[in-house]
């Protein structure tokens, strides 16, 4: 044998070493690497078109504040706007306004649905929202953000935003 | 091209310098910040939804408001980052200038790098207004209202008030000492747009201050510093915080010798990422929360 014992080891070892190592290099594709590449690709559909309504035109149909009911605006962007809903301090909820003519697939989930909120077309979401459509265009969602804040709270706080001013927003 | 927003988020650390120091202020704004890392984990922690494939849309939304340029997430990550690493450059010339005063024959790099305290001052006002713009790039409040910050600023929590209590404990207190609120107010209001031109601190995120040209800009950073003093001196005061409270808890996490307290403050900038690791969690927070209620 031309080889020591040793040497005849360390082929196969570096081998068996080299694949554990490639084998942990080729991590899985990240369930988001459809969407990064539909969003960074040449030509790709902005996240927000641009006759996205405004979202400050949003703010004056919001749930005024009282009754201890506090309310802080959180975002105000092109076709979006949110408010935190509050009360002693804590987070009950958040209640948004948005354009979904940036996001078709949000408006037609209401298409569906046979439930009505003050006359407007909703649906519950998940376990923790509650939305409507307004005007077929702008979704109002009011989201629990405590155990304590149920369905009917959601129902009961869509219906004091001014859905019917909303309705009219040109 | 800069990296996906999941993988930002999927890959924050659990531990190290960064997340030490941050540990160590738990007593200064108790519970408040857990260290949420992770896409998912985060989106099941600030939506309470827990199916999996409304957890998927939620994230791929979120990937494509973060990707959409003209929506500010992107603008707002990079300041919070670039504001860590120029302040980083900013603790190694303070660095040098130290071994200059100690060590005479390197005495020259005294003349070459910035007196530490007029640094450190400038320093600190310009993470403040950072953190301002940072807030209305991603929450779109227009650029320049300070009123609306302020509004904000009382109803910070989780990491963004984390944030401001390291600014004021390790930005503010440690270099500066107790009276930091006026060495920063009085070295911005001595100082002229030309020596701002050259604090590496301004110069990293100078294209995103509101304000024009260097005179301008310098009058916001002014103007905000001001703004915001009576809330940093409450925030002091209400929690009796000193240099000593914060670096007897610092030192519990974190080693460093206390006979070296002269290098801390240099120390910090260079080896805390603060305004990365925690503006990061921020924007993914405010990421999510508008996604979800997109969907």
């Amino acid at each position: 044998m031309l080889f020591p014992k040793w040497r005849r080891v360390l082929a196969p070892l570096f081998l068996s070493l080299l694949l554990l190592i490639s084998s942990c290099a080729l991590k899985p594709p990240s369930p988001y690497a459809q969407a990064q590449q539909e969003s960074t690709q040449r030509g790709a559909q902005p996240a927000i078109v641009k006759n996205a309504e405004q979202g400050s035109s949003f703010n004056r149909f919001f749930p005024k504040p009282g009754n201890g009911y506090e309310r802080v605006f959180t975002q105000e962007k092109k076709g979006f706007a949110e408010a935190k809903l509050k009360k002693e301090g804590k987070d009950l909820a958040m209640l948004a306004i948005s354009d979904t003519i940036s996001l078709p697939s949000a408006s037609q989930k209401f298409q569906t649905s046979s439930q009505k909120i003050s006359g407007y077309p909703a649906v519950e979401v998940g376990n923790t929202q509650t939305a409507v459509l307004v005007a077929n265009r702008y979704q109002v969602k009011v989201l629990s953000r405590n155990p304590a804040f149920t369905q009917n709270d959601r129902q009961a706080w869509i219906q004091k935003f001014d859905l019917n001013g909303l309705s009219r927003l040109k | 091209m800069s990296k996906p927003i999941f993988e930002l988020v999927d890959e924050l650390p659990t531990g190290g310098i960064t997340v030490m120091a941050l540990r160590s202020l738990d007593f200064v704004v108790p519970g408040q910040w857990q260290n949420l890392v992770g896409f998912n984990h985060t989106i099941q922690t600030v939506t309470g939804e827990t199916d999996e494939s409304l957890i998927q849309q939620i994230g791929e939304r979120a990937v494509h408001l973060y990707n959409d340029k003209s929506q500010g997430y992107q603008r707002a990550l990079w300041l919070y980052q670039t504001v860590d690493s120029a302040s980083g450059a900013l603790g190694a010339a303070a660095m040098a200038n130290k071994v200059g005063q100690d060590i005479s024959f390197l005495g020259f790099l005294g003349n070459l790098t910035p007196k530490p305290e007029k640094a450190q001052s400038i320093d600190l006002c310009i993470k403040l207004v950072v953190e301002l713009v940072a807030f209305c790039q991603i929450n779109g409040i227009p650029g320049d209202s300070i009123g609306d910050f302020l509004a904000a600023l009382g109803d910070y929590s989780g990491e963004s008030l984390m944030r401001m209590a390291a600014l004021v404990c390790f930005d503010g207190l440690i270099p500066l000492g107790p009276d930091f609120i006026l060495k920063g107010l009085s070295t911005i209001q001595g100082t002229s747009p030309a020596e701002l031109e050259h604090n590496q601190t301004f110069q990293g995120v100078r294209d995103l201050i509101p304000g024009g040209n260097a005179a301008g800009q310098l009058g916001f950073i002014t103007q905000s510093f001001d703004s915001v003093k009576g809330w940093m001196g409450d925030f002091v005061a209400s929690r009796g915080l000193t240099p000593e409270t914060v670096v007897d808890h610092l030192t519990q996490f974190v080693e460093i010798s206390k006979d070296k307290l002269d290098y801390l403050g240099a120390f910090m900038d260079i080896a805390v990422k603060y305004y990365s690791h925690t503006g990061t969690q921020t924007l993914a927070r405010r990421l999510i929360e508008r996604a979800v209620a997109e969907l």
